[in-house]
């Protein structure tokens, strides 16, 4: 990465770092306000759901920088279109704990 | 008031940080696979530290070909190369001598060995005559393509200039192995502390110079050409007892060039570059005080190469016949030197290619010449051993069909492997699982989506026209696109 410079590079993952970080503090927040209690399990449901994503997207974007265009979009489509199904399962049990809880 | 807005900059934030963090991530991945240090069998230095697939958990005792009956040392007619040779010499004539031999003569007015030959493989005959038309129609459609592969041709040509006349290096033994390996061996030797300390300083010394893989087999007769040898010439000969040890070493074709086959790679340069290497290590062994013999490409051998790279641990036979092995794919080329220096062979490895090639089958789809065995499982005895078998002839038809200025190969085998991919993590994530899986589920899922995801035109279309649109498996780089540089 940033083949032509050596400062680049480490300030790219510092900063990416640094945004996984501001996500994360950020859906800390929207689940308490969404009344959404979470656990470690439904914690890392959540976050394997969003490594998994990123490993997808970096894949397909891999294969598109070897100048396989097509493998890279259906590398990000198939999978992709399972992860979104994933992600709306996902959420839908989470919220439906929040209404269960609120019914309770 | 204050502590809604917080909270909402927090939301926000975290909102831009997941969608900005989705889009490192597509950017890391874009440059893991565009960058040039990913190029398969390209270390970032010359030791290739960062290049190594972990052999050990794959190393077994015996070597992966399957033995069926016995062992039998391959002939010089069953080399394409001296074959097509012997042949030329007598069907086109030479200054004032006259053609010994016509296609309206017969097999059976064939000299003895070529008789026996195209008796025992119908067929083979009417396949070279056909290749030497393709070779005139090729020769002739030249004009049309030469501006187009104008820099490829001049690059293979430059690649080649090593390889050919009275500067070739290294140079061919001039006389019996016992005479010319010991040519130059310095008087002075010293005993190295063990074979393994031997072993370990010959591969760092093959890095130096240039090599990606190295390995050490011991030299066993079965791979030892038999009627032809170097230096002396056509007769029957017992292996001399100092080819002792091998020291197999293997280099990848560049990298884009290998990926836009047919018409923008040739072999010549990964063939250059094993001259160089496989020369300078004849060298080195004999100035260590030991004898040794270079085998190099492209026909310098009196070894074949992939069984002996199989023992030396570096990788294992593809349905193509080519050695795959794990960091290079079928994108290896290899050369050897013989020696009488005491080493420590290395041990095989099994990284499940014969079982992967038995699903994959890709090459034989994409092979131009039809010239790849499409069978489930390698059953065809060659020589004592099985395999997958290989049509030579159908291969140089097709050597002698695609658009270069002469025949100059295919290689597409080589360029549609599986195996044959960059070394960036998503390939090397796929070449550590699947090794792993007893299943073999790995390896299923990783086949469909090569199949499914990555384009194969198919192999007619590799070919000129009329019989196909000379496409090229991956794209050609720009530096090799002529229009890019040349007015034309």
């Amino acid at each position: 990465m940033f083949s032509n410079s050596n400062i680049l590079g480490p300030l790219f993952w510092i900063i990416m770092g640094v945004l996984y970080m501001v996500f994360i503090t950020g859906l800390v927040v929207w689940l308490k306000d969404l009344n959404i209690k979470m656990n470690w399990w439904k914690w890392s449901l959540v976050l394997l759901w969003f490594i998994l994503l990123s490993i997808i997207i970096a894949g397909g974007f891999t294969l598109i920088g070897e100048n396989e265009m097509r493998a890279g979009l259906l590398f990000i489509a198939v999978p992709g279109a399972v992860m979104i199904v994933a992600g709306v399962a996902l959420s839908r049990f989470l919220f439906r704990n929040r209404h269960e809880k609120q019914n309770n | 008031m204050n502590k809604i807005d917080r909270r909402k900059f927090i939301k926000s934030a975290g909102l831009a940080g997941g969608a900005l963090s989705l889009a490192g991530a597509a950017g890391a991945g874009y440059s893991a696979g565009a960058d040039k240090d990913s190029y398969t069998g390209y270390g970032r230095t010359n030791y290739g530290e960062d290049q190594f697939f972990n052999r050990k958990p794959f190393i077994v005792d015996n070597p992966t070909y399957v033995k069926k009956g016995e062992p039998v040392r391959i002939t010089a007619v069953e080399d394409i190369f001296k074959r097509n040779g012997m042949l030329s010499r007598l069907m086109f004539s030479r200054g004032d001598i006259e053609p010994a031999w016509k296609p309206a003569d017969g097999i059976d007015a064939l000299p003895g060995q070529l008789r026996d030959y195209y008796k025992a493989n119908p067929g083979a005959l009417e396949e070279f005559i056909k290749a030497m038309e393709k070779g005139r129609a090729q020769r002739a459609n030249w004009e049309k393509y030469r501006d187009k592969y104008f820099i490829a041709d001049a690059w293979s040509t430059a690649h080649s200039s090593p390889i050919r006349g009275r500067g070739a290096f290294p140079a061919e033994p001039r006389d019996r192995p016992e005479k010319s390996d010991f040519r130059g061996v310095n008087k002075v030797k010293l005993e190295p502390k063990s074979p393994s300390h031997a072993s370990e300083l010959i591969k760092k010394i093959c890095y130096s110079f240039g090599a990606s893989l190295a390995g050490i087999a011991k030299v066993k007769k079965e791979w030892v050409y038999q009627g032809s040898l170097r230096g002396v010439g056509r007769e029957d000969y017992e292996v001399p007892s100092h080819w002792k040890y091998a020291i197999v070493i293997a280099v990848p074709h560049e990298w884009d060039s290998m990926y836009a086959n047919p018409t923008y790679g040739t072999s010549y340069d990964a063939y250059s570059k094993l001259r160089f290497i496989a020369g300078k290590m004849e060298v080195f062994v004999k100035e260590l005080g030991y004898s040794s013999r270079p085998h190099v490409p492209p026909t310098s051998y009196d070894l074949v190469m992939p069984p002996l790279a199989i023992d030396a641990g570096l990788g294992e036979q593809g349905r193509n016949g080519i050695l795959i092995t794990p960091e290079l794919g079928a994108n290896t080329r290899l050369a050897a030197v013989t020696t009488d220096m005491p080493l420590e062979p290395d041990k095989p490895i099994d990284i499940g290619v014969s079982r992967f090639c038995e699903k994959c089958k890709i090459c034989a789809e994409e092979c131009p010449g039809g010239a790849i065995d499409f069978s489930d499982k390698a059953e065809t005895v060659v020589r004592g051993y099985k395999r997958w078998k290989i049509d030579q002839n159908k291969c140089f038809t097709i050597w002698n069909s695609v658009a270069t200025s002469h025949a100059r190969g295919c290689r597409v085998c080589l360029s549609v492997c599986p195996y044959s991919r960059k070394n960036n993590w998503v390939h090397s994530f796929a070449r550590e699982v699947d090794p792993r899986d007893p299943t073999g589920l790995v390896a299923s899922g990783l086949l469909a989506m090569q199949k499914k995801f990555f384009n194969y035109p198919g192999g007619q279309e590799y070919l000129p026209p009329p019989d196909g649109n000379n496409r090229t498996f991956g794209e050609a780089p720009e530096w090799m696109k002529t229009d890019e540089w040349f007015k034309i």
